[in-house]
């Protein structure tokens, strides 16, 4: 092939590999849409949480499709060689390289970095607690204590709808840590230091219809840690006063 | 035999240093005899009894005493059953050792996934799989620690530069002849009913933890000092033993990869010593690093911990990256492209790796504050690594690919990692971590990155340098098999394992909720079907270099030095000392030599 | 693509390996002694503890320090030749060296009853004071060796061992530099 032809040839080739990665982008931004990720939701940081997991899912088709799909011309193009036969001696190409660099450093401050620190102080904003309740852990329960009405509870954990809980969380003897999936909170229970997690709490349910309702162990802490688990009920908040107040529960 | 004498010596150093620590113990008021204390006291003891006896004292440190020292006179097979300098048996003595390792805790997943396989406690109960499941998170990490720094740090390193041996080889020796106390370690904690606290030992659950838990502390003691002394010996070789010529642009992508690494290593490493030694003390000595009613702190311990463990998965995959590139320039016959920004992306990752380690700590209770540093820190080393995917991609382009089996696993490496990496971005962002922390996300993430990433590296590499060790060509053709089977049930086997995490299955559990049974059946037949694909692996490994056809010198047609001299290559390497002219990547450009070999007219025999 | 770079001399001497290594050694120690630091202060602040003796702290401080310079004396004897100053010095360096751990050895009996290792301030000086006396036991059985060799002349042509073991000594010193104001001063 003379020169002209090869950089055409060359030409149709990234011009094909582009179109291909958008399609695939298309394609892989339409399936990820397409598939609910989350398992079920249901608090305020739930919401942010699962935002933000989906951005990062929009931001990585791209990227994922760009290696792959640039990756896979190259091999279908190149397959078939044999040992005696070179490749040309391309040893740096500035305008990919440049290209490269930009956009990745780009991708991680603004469109990853940013966000993730948007995110962190959206769920830290509202900092003043309606409730306070106090999680103890020992191996391998929880105690709950709900230190306004004093009353305590070790096997469901009561919580009253759309109110902003404080989770001030302790241990005494080693690390545990107090993990709601619904409500995609986590904080370990470290001994000898009251960590603190906060939540709204946005829809009613219980353990029993929502598997992720459940207060769950998530650090390992011996023998009892997978069965380290009590089931969470959110109510609405005339029937958790009624509750707290109650002989009931 | 001198690993009966090691034995001996090492009884013997156990003896006696048990007996200093029952004096010590008796002497201070207490019951003399205490397993643990004894036992943590006399390990150095031992370690160095074992040292001397496998061949220090007979090859070395008689000299210091001003007598002779011992001729070497091992030959053969039995060279690599003694304290033999030459690092091309070092290498491969590493290589044998860690794939081995390699099984073994490969068959503690097995015995792990069959009891994750149906909801309810079948096989093991839960402090059983705790234990299994330590066991496995430990060994694995020690064989991507050390297998491939181990085994082609020693073997290719000092060819690929020019160089003769290494530039300690006593030294090297004997941090290959600390790993088999590693393994005796990890077999007494086995034996003495394992522990419970994952390969991570957090405080105070592992200060509690069983007297299995110690021989953990100690085996990963050992081991990091075996690779504090292997790594300084692998930077003092890369700058001090280059043939003439080979300059910091000229050295292959690999070797910049193990020169990285061992800086890594012989910086961080220290710092899981002292982690381990605080716990022991904590166990041992009643001191109270961890116990906060006494005023310790729990969280001191991750933060130490974690400061070496974040540079170890560095560790763990910058072998792998130099591998693929160098494997890809290869079986593209092209330059490698952008040859400085992979090594400045190395550079990159080596100088962040420092600053992001509490990434593992966002749920822990550390300072609020220090949430976003380290969000920020830990994604900027997507651009660095990215570079690596820059160049080998630069590299396919255009290339004239052949897909023999390095090749496959180096493709393999780039589809895993990249899969990994971005997963490892979700991790990063607080609030998505908080959710995932503990999760099989993360178990996913890992074996991604690790096993897709590092072992698929191990496996490359052994594939393609296995040739020049035994003097013997592998079947091509049950090198793909292994290579698609391998591939095939590792997506099967961790790909679900991001939707359980997501579903909400945390980790390190013997039992998980009903719903989650499909999934984890599905895991598991996935990761039986993987692990039989290492069966195939080890006969073609076995037989191959038994009964394998004779392998020529440069089989694969590449440019690096380890090529251009026969297979297996002779005691001292070279028959005279290489000039290098340019670097080993002159694909495409037939003016380029990367080295004269035959300088004092001395002729190498290479055939293609 | 033959450029013309710079090249390195053919064989590195043995001697720049060596100190290569060496060098490499203590810059890993250094890490370990970091992080050794870095406890002490994470655990105990700037607090400043007042059970440790500062008599004994300064004299076991002065006498590492004198040692020091015994040791680069000897170092220089060797690297001339006069086996006899070497041993002289190598000497004077072990028995500084013996009086250090010595007094170590006497904290160590009073911190048993004032600060235990149960209380945070003993976990620490344990810690510390245990791990750098390990390196100045482990220095002066090199010394040792290195005393009865250079007596007997096995360094008259080479002195590295000598250079190497007196570096390793000066390199504990410098620890205890940064560890004895953690633990008496501050
Ligand atoms: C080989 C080992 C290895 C490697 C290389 C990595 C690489 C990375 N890891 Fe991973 N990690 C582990 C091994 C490894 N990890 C292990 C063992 C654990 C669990 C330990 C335990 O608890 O037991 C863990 C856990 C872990 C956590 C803690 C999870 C938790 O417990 O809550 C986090 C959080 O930030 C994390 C992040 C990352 C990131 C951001 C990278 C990055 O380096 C990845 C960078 C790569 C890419 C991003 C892909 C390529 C880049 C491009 C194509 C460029 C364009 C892309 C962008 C700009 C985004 N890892
Ligand atoms: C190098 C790293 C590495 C590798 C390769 C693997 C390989 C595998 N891992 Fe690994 N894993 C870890 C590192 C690794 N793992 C770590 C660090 C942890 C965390 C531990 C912790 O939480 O502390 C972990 C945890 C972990 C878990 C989570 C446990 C839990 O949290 O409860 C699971 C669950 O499925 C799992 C599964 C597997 C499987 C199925 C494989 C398979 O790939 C295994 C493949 C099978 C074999 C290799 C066997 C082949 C053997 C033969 C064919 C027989 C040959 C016979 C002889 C030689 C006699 N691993
Ligand atoms: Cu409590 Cu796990
Ligand atoms: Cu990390």
């Amino acid at each position: 092939m003379s020169g002209d032809e090869s950089k055409k040839a060359n030409t149709r080739w990234v011009v094909m590999t582009g179109l291909l990665w958008v399609v695939a982008t298309v394609l892989g931004e339409l399936a990820v849409a397409a598939i609910e990720w989350h398992p079920f939701g249901a608090s305020r940081e739930a919401r942010i949480t699962d935002d933000a997991f989906d951005l990062l899912m929009v931001l990585s088709v791209p990227v994922i499709s760009f290696v792959l799909v640039m990756g896979g011309v190259a091999l279908v193009r190149g397959r078939g060689g044999v040992i005696d036969e070179d490749g040309p001696p391309v040893r740096s190409h500035r305008l990919f390289i440049g290209g490269w660099v930009v956009l990745t450093s780009a991708l991680a401050v603004l469109v990853i970095i940013t966000p993730g620190f948007s995110g962190l102080d959206e769920l830290r904003a509202e900092p003043v607690p309606d409730l306070v309740i106090d999680v103890h852990a020992e191996r391998w329960n929880w105690v709950y204590t709900y230190p306004e009405s004093g009353r305590e509870t070790q096997g469901e954990l009561v919580l009253p709808v759309d109110q902003r809980i404080m989770f001030r969380i302790s241990s005494t003897d080693v690390i545990h840590s107090f993990w709601i999936p619904a409500f995609r909170i986590k904080q370990d229970a470290v001994p000898g230091q009251i960590t603190t997690t906060m939540v709204t709490p946005e829809a009613l349910g219980e353990f029993d219809n929502a598997d992720e309702l459940r207060v769950q162990c998530a650090e390992l802490c011996g023998v009892g840690h997978a069965r380290m688990w009590t089931g969470v009920r959110v109510v609405t908040e005339a029937e958790f006063e009624e509750w707290l107040a109650g002989a009931g529960g | 035999m001198n690993i009966l004498r090691g034995l001996v010596g090492g009884a013997l150093g156990y003896v006696v240093g048990a007996g200093l620590m029952m004096a010590i113990r008796s002497s201070a008021g207490g019951r003399a005899w205490e397993v643990e204390s004894v036992t943590a006291g006399a390990w150095l003891f031992a370690l160095s009894g074992w040292l001397l006896g496998v061949g220090v004292w007979r090859y070395w440190a008689r000299g210091w005493f001003g007598r002779d020292v011992a001729p070497y006179t091992a030959t053969g097979g039995r060279r690599y059953l003694d304290f033999d300098t030459d690092h091309k048996v070092i290498g491969i003595q590493y290589l044998v050792t860690f794939l081995g390792m390699f099984f073994m805790a490969g068959l503690f997943a097995m015995l792990m996934r069959w009891e994750l396989m149906g909801n309810g406690e079948d096989i093991v109960g839960p402090d059983q799989y705790n234990s299994i499941m330590s066991l496995h998170g430990t060994m694995m990490v020690f064989v991507a620690v050390a297998a491939t720094v181990g085994a082609f740090g020693n073997y290719v390193v000092p060819i690929m530069i020019g160089a003769d041996d290494m530039a300690f080889p006593k030294l090297n020796a004997m941090s290959y002849w600390l790993v088999p106390p590693v393994l005796i370690a990890l077999t007494a904690s086995f034996l003495a009913g394992g522990y419970d606290t994952g390969w991570t030992g957090y405080a105070p659950l592992s200060v509690q933890s069983d007297v299995g838990g110690l021989f953990f502390n100690l085996a990963f003691f050992t081991l990091g000092l075996s690779s504090i002394v292997g790594a300084i010996n692998i930077v003092v070789t890369v700058v001090t033993m280059r043939a003439e010529g080979m300059t910091w642009t000229r050295m292959p992508i690999f070797v910049w990869s193990i020169f990285v690494t061992a800086i890594l290593s012989f910086i961080f490493t220290q710092f899981i010593g002292l982690a381990m030694l605080m716990v022991v003390l904590d166990r041992t000595a009643g001191t109270i690093f961890f116990d906060p009613a006494a005023g310790g702190s729990p969280l001191l311990y991750q933060h130490v911990f974690w400061f070496y463990s974040h540079p170890a998965v560095y560790i763990m995959i910058l072998p792998a990256f130099g591998i693929t590139l160098e494997l890809v320039s290869t079986f593209t016959r092209k330059p490698l492209f952008g040859y400085k920004w992979a090594v400045g992306a190395l550079l990159g990752i080596m100088s962040l790796s420092a600053v992001v380690w509490a990434h593992h700590m966002f749920t822990s209770g550390m300072a609020e504050a220090l949430r976003k540093p380290f969000l920020a820190s830990t994604e900027l080393i997507s651009i660095p690594t990215g570079l690596i995917f820059l160049c080998a991609l630069g590299t396919l382009w255009l290339g004239k690919i052949r897909f023999e089996v390095p090749m496959l696993f180096a493709l393999g490496v780039l589809f895993n990692f990249l899969i990994g990496g971005i997963t490892g971005v979700f991790l990063a962002d607080v609030p998505v971590d908080i959710q995932l922390q503990d999760t099989y996300f993360v178990v996913a993430h890992f074996h991604y990155v690790i096993l897709g990433g590092g072992i698929f590296g191990l496996f490359g590499a052994t594939y393609y340098w296995f040739p020049k060790m035994t003097g013997r060509s592998m079947s091509d053709r049950l090198g793909k098999v292994h290579f698609w089977w391998m591939m095939i049930g590792f997506n099967a086997t961790f790909l679900p394992m991001f939707i359980l995490g997501m579903q909400g299955m945390n980790r390190r559990v013997a039992d998980y909720s009903p719903d989650l049974e499909s999934a984890n059946f599905a895991v598991s037949m996935g990761g039986f079907f993987l692990g039989t694909s290492f069966v195939i692996f080890l006969f073609n490994f076995i037989w191959s270099w038994a009964r394998g056809p004779a392998a020529p010198a440069d089989p694969w047609g590449s440019l690096t030095l380890e090529w251009q001299i026969p297979s297996p290559p002779p005691h001292e390497n070279f028959t005279s000392p290489p000039l290098v002219l340019s670097d080993p990547y002159g694909y495409g450009d037939p003016d380029s030599v990367h080295a004269d070999l035959a300088r004092d007219g001395a002729k190498t025999v290479v055939e293609k | 693509m033959t450029d013309h770079a710079t090249q390195l001399p053919h064989v590195t001497p043995r001697i720049t390996i060596n100190r290569a290594g060496l060098w490499l050694f203590f810059l890993s120690e250094t890490m370990l002694f970091s992080g050794i630091l870095a406890t002490r202060f994470s655990l105990l602040g700037t607090e400043v503890h007042e059970d440790v003796s500062q008599t004994i702290g300064l004299v076991i401080t002065s006498i590492l320090l004198a040692s020091s310079y015994t040791a680069l004396r000897a170092e220089h004897a060797a690297s001339s030749g006069d086996r006899a100053t070497c041993a002289k010095y190598l000497w004077l360096t072990l028995a500084l060296g013996a009086v250090f751990v010595a007094g170590v050895a006497y904290e160590w009996a009073e911190a048993f009853d004032a600060f235990p290792a149960s209380t945070e301030f003993g976990t620490v000086f344990f810690l510390m004071t245990g791990v750098h006396a390990f390196h100045v036991i482990t220095g002066l059985i090199f010394l040792a060796i290195l005393l009865n060799n250079a007596r007997l002349g096995r360094y008259d042509d080479d002195a590295w061992p000598v250079e190497a073991g007196v570096k390793y000594w000066h390199f504990v010193d410098v620890v205890w530099v940064f560890f004895y104001p953690a633990l008496y001063l501050i």
